[in-house]
């Protein structure tokens, strides 16, 4: 340990107010730090220059994470832990709550912030692929109030931020429209974990009619700061996807990109790196389009009371099965997926409980009458680790679940894949607690859920 | 040179008990442990969160106690090795550490044994894969891991303190 | 009467629960009444003259002690084989982080702002930064020659194998340095008082290296030095000869200011100022015949010793024994050399020098395959020494050791051919390769030659008045299980229960000289003595009457105490004494050189991403012949945490240098493997005993840093059909030498008068 604590000053403002006022006071003196994660290394290095520090990292309102109609708002001050914990984050922004599980070990993602992650601005950040491409908006918060710019703008330099020296970062806003989109993302590290990345890749398109949309390729540790290969993306828009566009934009992709030879790795390796990475990515989006059209062409081939028997087991609702079989025809499984979110939401409650009634309840094989053999057996496949549960868990399920339906007078469902029998008992103890609003939400959420996985099964065959 | 800041009083709760401390507000949470309190089972190996020796809970989330500043520890519940002497989970790994070898040299267990009690509470029934994610941010440099998860995947299948 | 076997048992770690409850007291958790800190003020260039010493403003100097080489009582030099190395330079540096001056202050953190205000300037010369650059003499750095050792083995007649080859097979291989990387770092404490003398305090491997040391460097007499380990966090042999310099340190801190001194190193200073594995580069020149069988060769072999002496004689003698392998060399020259460079000292990491020479050679036998279109696994069976056969000190190998059977059953367990097969086609359409690759290879334990004999050591088994028994030795516990099964072995001899045996903390007052806890020698040869020495202590009691000749443990005990009330505290001790048949030739480099080999077969499987150019391990299959094994969970445990130490070597440990120093002196930059990086190993044990290891074990802890590298790139090869000959081998090495189509010339020197 080579710095010496007597020579530092560190505050903990208790709100946000007082925390801009401190910084509004003095803008030049104050160094927020939020989990150390960064600067208590620095400390114990010795190599910490400023000498007076105002801690932000227990401001309860750079702590939320907010779900509105539009975007997701994740507050600065949310550790990699909550990111990666928060289930519309892994929903909807899957390459983000990746990069937060693949930041340092588990200790160090109880600590570390995004807000930390991006002021601390190292080119190697795992998050910071994600944000560009997600199209994050940050806000920013002094004394002089709130504005919000957008992330891409906000590094100008190697560590250099549009950030005025009063100004925090409240919180980082990611635009909900990226459903239907094929995401890859790839960290190169020196190990498995606990690394720091050589190359980092995060990457995003839409694929319709055989034709790539919205390209948007973003990466770390290849430049000054995190960047967008924007000729790489001017390159595939709107072109079919084929062998040599792929190697042409693998290509134009290492030719963009900056790298160094520094400790951990050289010039060469990342440039090659990048050139795969990209390569990748776009096999990853053909194998889509490559996989998904066998199954997909039959049924939209379909007469119409037959393509709405087909695909009822993955929902459950007549509507809303009435209401995918008219959308036909639909070009890949993205757009199926697409439709189907879109349809869900804009049903009733009536269809609503139509769908939730298909199901089993959670934890036994006993199948609802009107549910289909089919979305048994795939009841049954997502149940699989709930069944794994050990008896204390499987005899609470069953009382929890008769508990649910004296409640809200339904079948509790939950989208049970990949989730053990006693997660489920937690989230259903914790939905009990709801209101009727709140839940019949919830479990159309859940519902959604179900449907999306059903449905990318029935395509694959 | 000049003395920045002044000590300040950092109340906060250790294995259960309310302690009182004066420190600078930048003095690690590790050497406040350690030094103020005499809770010398906390260790540290990298002082650059790398290595998880200074692991301890802090209002039950597992953290590096190297990167933590005391005062952002105020009002906080921080248990550390010491505290888990009744902790049925910590005690079942204790045992099956001793059966199955997962400790060596020891500098390491006590981190590695927060770390396990941390992945049993958020997952009783780990896979291995949850196993060596869990414990990814402990280094140990005696045993090549192995072992370590054969005693981690002994204690969760005794079925620790549910 | 004899209870039920303990030896063979996993007995439990006999300071296990003191570890995991957090109570083991490690030396940064002790302290003492009016103790100050210490620190090293260390040169910034690699080479140079001391011009001046000017201690900076800002900093109240008279709060510090100091202590510069003027203040050594003895003679400035850290004893070890010469005396070459100084405790704190003197007017000359010789590498990167030499330590120069001490400091100690009652604030710990008053230290690092002092040690970076004492500035030094040189007049600097002109360093020496690789073994080529050693090699060419243009700057002498150390004796006449740059050279600190030179060893040369000769057997058979090499002058005809040439001509009757049918291929002359040549490769160059490198190693690159390790670091050891204990989670705990150097630390000691120190404390002197005029009538008691010194004592220190600390995390070592060897109390009787440093006691020797502060002997000389501190003008004091053998009892009037006490040296004493606490609980030590991982050592691997980077706390065999190291702590010598840091318990000098605190000593002399402690000597000048009256004071207690504790001296922790933290991780960046342990890291780039301590001792790694020597660099090394071997060159081979093998006669084959058609069959594959080795008719002869020359081996070059060079490690980097850095700027002093220190070990590197003995780590290039087990380097240059190992070098031909397990192997049957008809005729063979192997010339050896340590030589110096400006860079801090190599010392001691587990394998010592054998996981160099052994890396080369079962690289070298999987090039041979290649030259004559065999498999890597017939050209071993063609080559494999057989009882009766010698080894390339003509050591006759004595015992029923079969490795042709020990490699079938390898092969076996980690369904060899099945993988091979499989791999093969599979790897034709995917961008991600498969490979699996084997290393066959021996370790011999204990001190080389005549060095058991030298050392001369001393075991300790005592009675106590509770009628308990308590081991005595210098054997210092680093987690490889030194207590656990010393005391098994006592336990074993006596009859007694486990748990009736303790054993002493080592401290040189206490305990006699056991020797050092290094070269795989605890369990075997100190073993051994305990087991002697406990019957000698069983003799004691028959002896004199107190107990029968048969007799219960309860009996023992009563025994105990009755002959320590008449007597009080009794011990027996027992020294080594070299088995007659045990010959070595020190001078010709000829003989038995180790008293028993291990023998080995390791299978690894690895999978290289031609994305990312990363290796993965994903399967790993460990066999080894170990004489006997004293207790499994430890045994295995050795073996496993070995070859997570060699998957690093191999894979991911490299150390950055620059003008002679590390750069990359982090956890986060110096990259060892997490749990997420290592495979599923499956260890496997067989046993033909041994005559002169206790209970028949052989030494074990080194074996396993032998195998994995060459296991692990011979895969590599086998999977993406590139050797490569230098490790470590990052991805960035793998990219390289893919994208560089024309492969490296070998280039061996031939001295005169061979064809």
């Amino acid at each position: 340990m080579r710095s010496d604590p007597a020579e530092y000053d560190l505050v903990a403002p208790a709100n946000l107010q007082a925390a801009v006022s401190l910084l509004a006071n003095e803008p030049d003196r104050w160094l927020p730090i939020a989990g150390g994660t960064d600067l208590m290394v620095q400390f114990a290095a010795g190599t910490l220059r400023a000498r007076n520090l105002i801690s932000i990292s227990r401001l309860p309102e750079l702590r939320r994470i907010e779900a509105f109609a539009e975007e997701i708002e994740i507050g600065a001050g949310c550790t990699y832990s909550d990111i990666r914990k928060h289930e519309s984050v892994q929903r909807e922004f899957p390459m983000l709550a990746k990069a937060a599980s693949w930041t340092g070990g588990i200790a160090n993602q109880n600590r570390g912030t995004l807000g930390g992650n991006i002021v601390n601005a190292s080119p190697a950040a795992d998050s910071l692929p994600a944000l560009l491409v997600y199209g994050a908006e940050l806000i920013l918060v002094s004394v002089r109030g709130e504005r919000r710019v957008l992330y891409s703008t906000f590094h100008t330099g190697y560590k250099k931020l549009t950030l005025a020296a009063d100004e925090l970062i409240r919180a980082v806003c990611l635009p909900r429209r990226f459903t239907g989109y094929v995401s890859y993302t790839r960290k190169v590290g020196t190990r498995n974990a606990q690394a720091v990345s050589k190359v980092c890749m995060a990457a995003l398109a839409r694929l319709e009619i055989g034709a790539i949309h919205d390209a948007r390729i973003a990466l770390g540790s290849v430049a000054p700061t995190p960047i967008r290969l924007t000729e790489t993306e001017r390159l595939l828009d709107r072109k079919p996807l084929d062998p040599s566009l792929v190697r042409l934009a693998s290509r134009t992709a290492v030719a963009e990109v900056q790298p160094i030879d520094d400790i951990r790795s050289t010039a060469r390796y990342r440039g090659a790196v990048v050139g795969n990475l990209v390569t990748e990515f776009l096999e990853k989006l053909g194998g889509t389009q490559r996989m998904r059209s066998v199954a997909l062409d039959r049924w939209n081939g379909l007469p119409m009371d037959e393509a709405e028997k087909e695909i009822l087991p993955c929902c459950g609702s007549r509507a809303w099965a009435r209401s995918m079989a008219a959308r036909r025809p639909f070009s890949d499984e993205n757009s199926v997926l697409a439709a189907s979110d879109e349809t869900w939401r804009s049903l009733g409650e009536q269809d609503w409980m139509e769908a939730f009634a298909h199901h089993p309840r959670i934890g036994e094989s006993l199948a609802a009458p009107s549910a289909t053999a089919r979305s048994a057996a795939w009841s049954s496949q997502e149940q699989s680790d709930a069944a794994a549960a050990g008896d204390a868990v499987k005899i609470a399920l069953r009382e929890g679940n008769g508990e649910y339906e004296r409640r809200f007078g339904r079948t509790f469902i939950i989208c049970a894949t990949g989730k053990s029998g006693s997660e489920i008992l937690q989230i259903l103890r914790h939905r009990l607690q709801n209101d009727d609003r709140t839940e019949i939400r919830e479990a159309a959420e859940q519902q959604r859920q179900i449907s999306q996985i059903r449905l990318r099964k029935w395509l694959q065959g | 040179m000049t003395k920045t800041g002044a000590q300040c009083q950092i109340s906060l709760t250790v294995n259960g008990e309310p302690r009182t401390v004066r420190a600078y507000p930048m003095e690690r949470l590790l050497d406040v442990l350690r030094q103020q309190l005499g809770l010398t089972g906390t260790k540290e190996g990298c002082g650059e969160g790398e290595c998880g020796a200074c692991s301890v809970m802090m209002d039950g989330a597992l953290v590096d106690s190297c990167l933590v500043p005391i005062l952002q520890a105020q009002g906080a519940k921080v248990v550390t090795i010491e505290g888990l002497d009744q902790d049925s989970r910590a005690r079942a790994l204790q045992q099956s550490f001793l059966e199955y070898g997962g400790a060596q040299c020891g500098i390491c267990t006590p981190g590695m044994i927060l770390a396990a009690v941390h992945l049993l509470r958020e997952k009783p029934e780990p896979g291995m894969d949850d196993i060596r994610q869990g414990l990814a941010g402990n280094l140990c440099r005696c045993t090549g891991y192995v072992q370590i998860f054969e005693a981690v995947a002994a204690a969760a299948r005794r079925g620790v303190g549910r | 009467m004899k209870d039920d076997r303990i030896v063979g048992l996993s007995a439990p770690r006999k300071e296990g629960r003191d570890k995991v409850t957090g109570r083991a007291r490690y030396i940064d958790d002790i302290s003492l009444p009016g103790m100050l800190y210490g620190a090293t003020v260390r040169s910034r260039v690699p080479r140079g003259k001391i011009k001046k010493i000017t201690f900076g403003p800002g900093i109240h100097w008279s709060e510090f002690v100091i202590v510069t080489a003027k203040d050594v009582p003895g003679e400035n030099y850290i004893a070890l084989i010469e005396n070459d190395q100084p405790c704190l330079a003197d007017g000359l540096v010789n590498h990167p982080e030499e330590p120069i001056l001490l400091l100690a202050h009652a604030d710990r953190h008053a230290l690092p702002k002092a040690v970076e205000a004492v500035s030094i300037e040189y007049d600097p010369l002109p360093p020496v930064l690789t073994i080529e650059q050693s090699e060419r003499q243009t700057e002498i750095i150390w004796g006449a020659d740059n050279v600190f050792k030179t060893y040369l083995i000769q057997k058979g007649d090499l002058v005809g194998v040439w001509e009757k080859a049918d291929y002359i097979v040549e490769g160059e291989y490198t190693t690159g340095a390790q670091e050891q990387l204990y989670i705990e770092t150097n630390g000691m404490i120190a404390s002197f008082d005029a009538n008691v003398g010194l004592t220190v305090w600390g995390s070592l491997q060897c109390p009787y290296y440093i006691h020797k040391a502060l002997m000389a460097l501190c003008n004091l007499p053998e009892t009037k030095v006490r040296v004493v380990q606490t609980e030590t966090g991982g050592a691997f042999g980077g706390k065999e000869e190291y702590p010598s310099m840091i318990a000098a340190h605190a000593a002399l801190l402690a000597i000048k200011s009256g004071r207690p001194v504790k001296i922790v190193y933290d991780r960046a200073e342990d890291m780039v100022a301590t001792t790694k594995r020597h660099p090394s580069r071997t060159r081979h020149r093998t006669a084959v015949r058609k069959d594959g069988k080795i008719l002869g060769g020359e081996i070059e072999l060079t490690i980097d010793g850095g700027a002093y002496l220190t070990l590197s004689p003995v780590v290039l003698s087990r380097a240059t024994i190992h070098a031909g392998g397990p192997y049957d060399w008809p005729a063979i020259r192997v010339r050896a050399k340590a030589v110096a460079t400006s860079a801090p000292p190599h010392g001691a990491f587990r394998g010592f020098g054998a996981p160099q020479s052994l890396f080369a050679m079962e690289r070298h036998m999987d090039r041979i395959a290649r030259a004559v279109n065999l498999s890597p696994v017939e050209v071993r069976r063609v080559n494999f020494l057989k009882s009766g056969q010698t080894t390339i000190t003509e050591q006759t190998i004595n015992e029923p050791i079969d490795l042709n059977s020990m490699l079938d059953r390898a092969l076996e367990y980690s369904s060899y051919r099945e993988k091979k097969q499989h791999f093969a086609s599979e790897n034709e359409s995917r961008t991600t390769k498969k490979g699996i690759g084997i290393a066959t290879f021996l370790h011999g334990a204990g001190f080389t030659g005549s060095g058991e004999r030298y050392l001369s050591s001393v075991v300790g088994v005592e009675g106590t008045a509770e009628g308990r028994v308590r081991v005595l030795v210098s054997s210092t516990e680093f987690g490889q299980g030194t207590n656990t099964v010393l005391c098994q072995i006592a336990s074993e001899a006596l009859g007694l229960p486990y748990e009736d045996v303790e054993i002493a903390q080592p401290d040189t007052t206490e305990v006699p000289n056991s020797g050092p806890t290094v070269a795989s020698r605890t369990a075997m040869v100190v073993g051994k003595l305990v087991a002697s020495a406990a019957r000698g202590l069983e003799q004691t009691l028959t002896a004199s009457g107190v107990l029968g000749a048969i007799h219960t443990p309860e009996e023992f005990r009563a025994a105990c105490r009755a002959h320590v009330a008449a007597h009080g505290q009794f011990r027996s001790l027992a020294r080594y004494d070299q088995p007659a048949n045990i010959f070595w030739d020190d001078k010709n480099y000829r003989g038995e050189a180790y008293s028993a080999f291990a023998w080995a077969v390791y299978v690894a499987v690895v999978t290289v991403d031609l994305t990312t150019y990363s290796v993965s391990v994903d399967d790993f299959v460990a066999l080894q012949e170990v004489g006997r094994v004293l207790n499994p969970v430890l045994a295995r445990g050795q073996i496993i945490g070995g070859i997570a130490q060699g998957i690093g070597f191999a894979l991911y440990e490299k150390v950055e240098w620059r003008n002679g120093r590390m750069q990359n002196g982090q956890m986060t930059n110096y990259i060892m493997p997490t749990s997420a990086d290592v495979p599923p190993i499956r260890v496997f044990f067989e046993e033909l005993g041994n005559a002169h290891g206790a209970y028949g074990a052989k030494g074990i802890g080194e074996l396993p840093m032998d195998g994995p590298a060459p296991a692990i790139v011979n895969a590599i090869e086998d999977a993406l059909g590139i050797p490569m000959d230098s490790i470590p081998l990052l991805p960035e090495d793998i990219f390289d030498a893919l994208a560089s189509p024309s492969k490296r010339v070998i280039d061996a020197h031939l001295p005169a008068g061979v064809r």
